[in-house]
């Protein structure tokens, strides 16, 4: 075996990576923010005459200061125009704080020590504003706007049709609830960075970052510069988790500085200003309402999103037109109809996070599901398979306009829970529940259906293959890994499709000169869009070498086979020559694509056991079990990592993590990572992962996302085992994060069912 | 963020640290294992103008047995007593149970107890195990050395008796009889957290009856806390069969205690996560099932005795 | 204030202010960039290095207090001939790391558990609380066990795979 099972362990292991902060540029300056202690108020003054004055200060500056800084620019169709119009993100505050943190003034200094001496000597007078922090009281209140004369809702939009009144009158059953999606932060162990290098006319941007063409076009439009003038390099990414893809307003001071300077300027975040400014995931409250018949054959399923933007209108506004799309989920519902509207808060931007509007669907009608099922006293796996699209159903049109492309939702399922031995854990439930000193114990399931790879117009990948005279090949992309193994996988995969030896291969990604065009990694689509991509452009490098192999030799290019890494003729004999000798004979051999999927659908289920303490709250997760089908599996350990680290976010999702405000609505985050709890390996439960493999129809290598599923199916599937354990009548009272305080004032309420004590 | 500036000395003796720790009119701190203080000063909710480092003062490394007490100087890391040999019979174990409460292995070797008792930080596992053994604080100022009892050597949160130029030298902590049981549990949202409710206990039995009973309650108000009302509950009491199972009846007697300690002794204030109202719960809960900790411990105690017999 | 650091095996003379934290010190005066700030207040594990043998969190360490001292650091895990300590396979071979952001501080904490504890492979506690001192993101934590466990057992002599 090789020494190491990734390209990457060589230096990752050793201490030889190289992030962002890792970059030793002589002459470079350190940025640090001034960050507002308010979270809403009207900036009065900005002074920041003393801080000139610190020592290894060389410079300081507020809004007032810089006059041509520009505001951030949002490209791509991100955001709505209407919801943008009329409410500019500037980069250093102007008149106006909107979240807690939002940046007053810049400090650079010879280093970080000296640039935060300085920042100590800013003194801003801001004048406080109530502030907002959830969706219902942005909409609430009413005279308190963010924007003054706009409404605080910054988009409205809607998935499917109305449902008819008559099929809620006509129903045998309905069921109503309200859940809360807490806004949760991404927390990669790298934060934010970005070091931005004057060369010339040009400027190079070091950023830890998931779509580096989408920065660099981001900061030239901002700058008003041509963009090949910024060349963006991803180096060692630290993590993403979907907080990565944004040219955020720190990036944009950073890049003006250094522009201005004509010196290199690197912002490293700190983790505690990640805290107060980083974005936020989640961030939604929900309605729903569930119809069906005495059988529990769904009817129809309402879903209405109130959607924390945070504070301008970025990303945030539209992602939950995701989850509006995605409500549908695993079932033949007839008619389903999601309503959206999208809040402006005081608090930073609501972004992608891992799973990305999808643990939102998925929670909201799989907590229902098992609610109906309660109501109609059907097990609720049961009442899953009675509603399962079927597998012979696919492609299937959702009535929220999804076109599912393939799925066996029912087979997931039973490789769940014969992973888990359901009836096992069914008779200990049973037993535990007849014993008064036991400590309850429920079962949750959660199928889910994901979407990777993107949405319309962001569905392809740039990349190219290129063959050497030494019989090596470089495969250049757009993509951008942050930690899912692109060094080696991508290489094998250009390997195998040319019949190459692997270490013939290498991956150049990350660099806009290196690749002039590309999209990035996001959308659990490395594998789905940048490992077909790659796969079909080997293809039209084999189809080149033919070509050129036909014509030296006078055939007709179906009588030129390739084969083991090179040309030969199909008749035999002599004429045959390696893919080195080929580029030596004919020139450089370099193909480029643009390879654009559909939308996939992965799917899966999870199943977990709970143990619930209802003296203290405690929950304590004893099992569970995630069965993932992303279609065809690259790499097995790659995607066991992926999914087995996104499931234990799940888990973070459902038991630990959320943000608590204070009166004035700062966030209670003083104290970092001892405030806002990531599960640590104290809080892992057994977790077995299984797959069932339903290849993608959109590609020919078969794949589907799998970065994201474990996020998306685990929620939900803890929540229902607590709801189960406690055999809880209202699902209101259980809302995520289940701290144990929350758990325990569970407990105590009424039951549905007898016996909880 | 980073520390903003301070001057630094690296005092040899007791003597040089409290000479500059009242050398100057300006706000000093004491270093010792630095994992409260360093992460104070780097939140900058703290901001010396002058650190004493005293790890470099020979004289506090030690611990020791002295007139029936453990004397633990002001540079023993937590690490020490993660073995129950630490201190001889149920002291050393009780100190054990604690310290894995005490956040992780790499804080644990540099952090002190002493420096928990400086920090008087309410939540402190330290802290209550001091107020619950009558613990005694040892410091060295200006004019010389005092004493001061544990439980009048809190007064709040951060604040203590120390003045500013003293010095704790050592704390003493009484070793415990082979009769007595003890335990220690703590209720935290996850590995990383501080405890929303730490309670240690100890339990003297004699002929069935119990003889002594100590309860400390950690971040149950502005400072550790002794519960003697919920221990006077328990004086003399026929200790009976234990409980089995995981939930303790509500109509056992330590039951009732918990239920004491938690409206009598305690005055919890509420944090995210924990209102005044839920903590009182766990309280309630929490000092119940440390007593039967501390009874089976006193059990197994008595069993290994009387096998040896 | 001067100071002498002995890191890695090497002498190392430094002129630092009081308020330097170790971490800063290793990174940016000696190009030690190996290891890495993931939070600053001690929490989160990735900057933790051997100080005296013992696993410290180098942010919450002052690099004056370590005047004197001797420090590793994970570019001194490997031996000099570049042969890759057990744990550096093992973490590898269990794919224990996906953006290795956390894993020198993970790296560092289970060495000086294994180096202070040569039967770290039967103690699943021990080991449960080393893999439990630090915060990744990615992994989900069992393939840092597995890999810690791995490691452990082939220093024991008795080779195998984690169960």
């Amino acid at each position: 075996m090789a020494r190491w099972a990734r390209r990457e362990d060589a230096r990752l292991l050793t201490g030889k990576g190289r992030y962002v902060a890792d970059i030793d540029v002589p002459g470079c300056l350190e940025a640090a923010f001034v960050r507002s202690r308010v979270a809403h108020g009207r900036l009065r003054a900005v002074d920041c005459t003393a801080a000139r004055d610190v020592p290894g200060v060389l410079g300081a500056w507020s809004a007032t200061d810089l006059p041509d800084l520009p505001p951030v620019a949002i490209l791509d169709r991100l955001s709505k125009d209407d919801a943008v119009a009329g409410r500019e993100w500037p980069a250093l505050v102007k008149d106006r704080v909107r979240y807690p943190g939002e940046a007053l003034a810049v400090v650079v200094g010879e280093d970080r020590y000296r640039a935060e001496d300085g920042v100590a000597e800013v003194n801003a007078t801001i004048d406080p504003l109530p502030a907002v922090v959830t969706p219902s009281a942005a909409l609430r209140d009413d005279s308190v706007r963010l924007f003054d004369g706009l409404s605080n809702i910054a988009l409205r939009g809607e998935a499917g049709t109305p449902v008819d009144p008559s099929v809620w009158q006509d129903a045998a059953v309905v069921v109503e609830a309200a859940y809360r999606q807490q806004l949760l932060m991404p927390s990669p162990m790298e934060c934010r960075t970005i070091l931005a290098v004057p060369e010339g006319d040009r400027l190079t941007v070091w950023a830890g970052h998931q779509m580096p063409h989408r920065l660099a076009r981001s900061l030239a439009a901002s700058l008003r510069r041509p963009a090949d003038r910024i060349r963006v390099v991803v180096p060692d990414t630290g993590g993403a988790f979907g907080s990565k893809s944004a040219m955020f307003p720190e990036y944009l001071v950073v890049a003006y500085l250094a522009l201005r300077l004509g010196r290199p300027v690197r912002w490293i975040e700190d983790r505690l200003e990640s805290m107060l400014v980083a974005t936020r995931g989640r961030g939604q409250e929900q309605t729903v309402r569930l119809a069906a018949d005495t059988e529990g054959r769904l009817l129809a399923y309402e879903l209405t999103i109130d959607a924390d933007a945070g504070a301008y209108p970025h990303l945030g506004v539209t992602l939950p037109m995701i989850t509006a799309s995605m409500a549908t989920g695993a079932y033949t519902t007839p008619h389903v109809h999601a309503t959206v509207r999208s809040v402006l808060t005081n608090t930073m931007v609501t972004y992608p996070y891992r799973g990305a509007g999808r643990p939102e669907a998925t929670t909201a009608i799989e907590r229902t599901m098992d609610l109906l099922g309660r109501r109609l006293g059907i097990d609720p796996v049961e009442l899953r398979r009675r509603n399962f699209i079927p597998s012979d159903a696919f492609p299937y049109e959702t009535p929220t306009g999804r076109r599912y492309d393939s799925g066996n939702y029912s087979a997931a399922l039973d490789l769940a829970l014969r992973t888990l031995g359901y009836e096992k854990w069914r008779a200990e439930r049973s037993r535990r529940h007849d014993d008064p000193d036991a400590l309850p114990l429920g079962i949750g399931v959660s199928c889910y259906v994901e979407r990777s790879g993107g949405e319309a117009g962001l569905l392809h990948e740039f990349g190219s293959v290129e063959a050497h005279e030494d019989g090596t090949v470089t495969a250049r992309c757009g993509a951008a890994s942050s930690g899912q193994s692109h060094e080696t996988l991508f290489p094998a995969l250009v390997a195998e499709a040319l019949g190459v030896p692997e270490t013939h291969v290498r991956l150049i990604e990350g660099d806009t000169d290196e690749q002039p065009e590309g999209v990035g990694s996001f959308a659990s689509r490395s594998a789905q869009v940048a490992g077909a991509m790659f796969q079909h452009a080997a293809g039209l490098l084999v189809q080149e070498a033919r070509e050129r192999a036909a014509e030296s030799w006078g055939l007709p290019v179906d009588e030129v086979d390739w084969a083991d890494g090179g040309v030969h003729a199909a008749s035999g004999g002599p004429a045959a020559t390696s893919l080195g000798d080929l580029v030596k004979a004919t020139g450089p051999l370099r193909v480029e694509d643009r390879y654009e999927t559909s939308v996939a659908f992965p799917f899966g289920a999870h199943v977990a056991v709970a143990e619930v303490d209802p003296d203290l709250g405690t929950v304590n997760v004893l099992r569970l079990v995630a069965v993932e089908d992303c279609g065809v599996v690259l790499s097995p350990a790659t995607v066991h990592g992926q999914t087995l680290g996104s499931t234990v976010q799940g888990i973070g999702q459902a038991l630990y993590e959320g943000i608590t405000f204070d009166d004035v609505g700062v966030p209670c985050l003083a104290s970092g990572f001892l405030d806002y709890l990531l599960p640590t390996f104290a809080e892992i439960p057994p977790v077995d992962i299984r797959h069932t493999r339903t290849p993608n129809p959109g590609t020919p290598l078969g794949a589907k996302g799998a970065g994201e599923s474990g996020c998306i199916g685990a929620p939900a599937a803890i929540v229902n085992a607590v709801a189960d354990a406690l055999r809880i009548a209202d699902p209101g009272l259980l809302q995520t994060p289940l701290t144990p305080d929350i758990v325990w004032r569970a407990a105590r309420a009424p039951g549905h069912g007898e016996g909880v004590r | 963020m980073k520390p903003a500036p301070f001057d630094y000395v690296a005092a040899r003796t007791v003597a040089e640290a409290v000479e500059a720790l009242g050398g100057t009119g300006h706000k000093a701190q004491v270093l010792a294992g630095g994992q409260s203080l360093i992460l104070e000063m780097r939140l900058q909710r703290v901001r010396p103008d002058l650190v004493v480092d005293i790890n470099r003062i020979r004289e506090l490394g030690g611990m020791s047995i002295e007139d029936g007490d453990l004397r633990v100087g002001a540079l023993v890391r937590h690490t020490a007593f993660e073995s129950a040999e630490v201190a001889p019979g149920p002291l050393g174990t009780l100190l054990s149970r604690a310290v894995v409460n005490i956040a992780h292995p790499p804080i644990r070797s540099r952090g002190t107890m002493v420096g928990s008792f400086g920090w008087a930080h309410p939540a402190s596992e330290w802290c209550a195990i001091g107020v619950t053994l009558e613990a005694v604080v040892e410091m060295t100022g200006p004019d010389g050395t005092r004493s001061v009892a544990a439980g009048d050597y809190f007064l709040g949160p951060h604040r203590s008796e120390r003045r500013p130029m003293e010095l704790i030298t050592s704390v003493r902590l009484p070793l415990l009889r082979e009769d007595t049981g003890v335990g220690f549990l703590e209720h935290r949202r996850t590995g990383f957290c501080f405890a929303q409710v730490a309670v240690a206990a100890t339990l003297t039995v004699t002929d069935g009856a119990i003889s002594g009973a100590r309860i400390g309650l950690a971040n149950c108000a502005d400072r550790p806390v002794r519960a003697r009302a919920a221990e006077r509950s328990l004086a003399g009491a026929d200790i009976g069969p234990l409980p089995e199972g995981a939930r303790l009846p509500d109509d056992h007697l330590f039951a009732h205690a918990g239920r004491i300690a938690a409206q009598e002794d305690a005055a919890p204030v509420a944090e995210p996560y924990a209102d005044v109202e839920y903590k009182r719960q766990v309280i309630a809960v929490l000092v119940g099932r440390t007593l039967l900790e501390a009874a089976a411990d006193q059990r197994a105690r008595l069993a290994v005795r009387e096998g040896r017999r | 204030m001067k100071i002498t650091l002995n890191v890695n095996g090497a002498g190392h003379f430094v002129d630092v202010e009081p308020r330097r934290l170790l971490a800063d010190v290793l990174r940016d005066d000696l190009g030690l960039t190996g290891t890495h700030l993931g939070c600053e207040h001690g929490v989160c594990g990735a900057c933790t290095v051997l100080m005296g043998g013992r696993p410290v969190r180098s942010c919450l360490v002052l690099a004056v207090q370590c005047d004197g001292s001797s420090v590793r650091t994970v570019e001194g895990l490997a031996e000099p001939d570049g042969e890759p300590h057990p744990l550096q396979r093992a973490f590898s071979a269990e794919h224990a790391l996906q953006c290795g952001f956390c894993t020198p501080g993970f790296l560092m904490a289970a060495a000086g558990a294994l180096e202070a504890d040569p039967g770290l492979a039967d103690d699943p506690e021990a080991i449960a609380g080393v893999v439990g001192s630090g915060i990744c993101r990615c992994t989900g934590y069992e393939p840092i066990r597995r890999a810690v466990v791995r490691a452990a057992r082939e220093q024991r002599g008795t080779a195998g795979r984690a169960p």
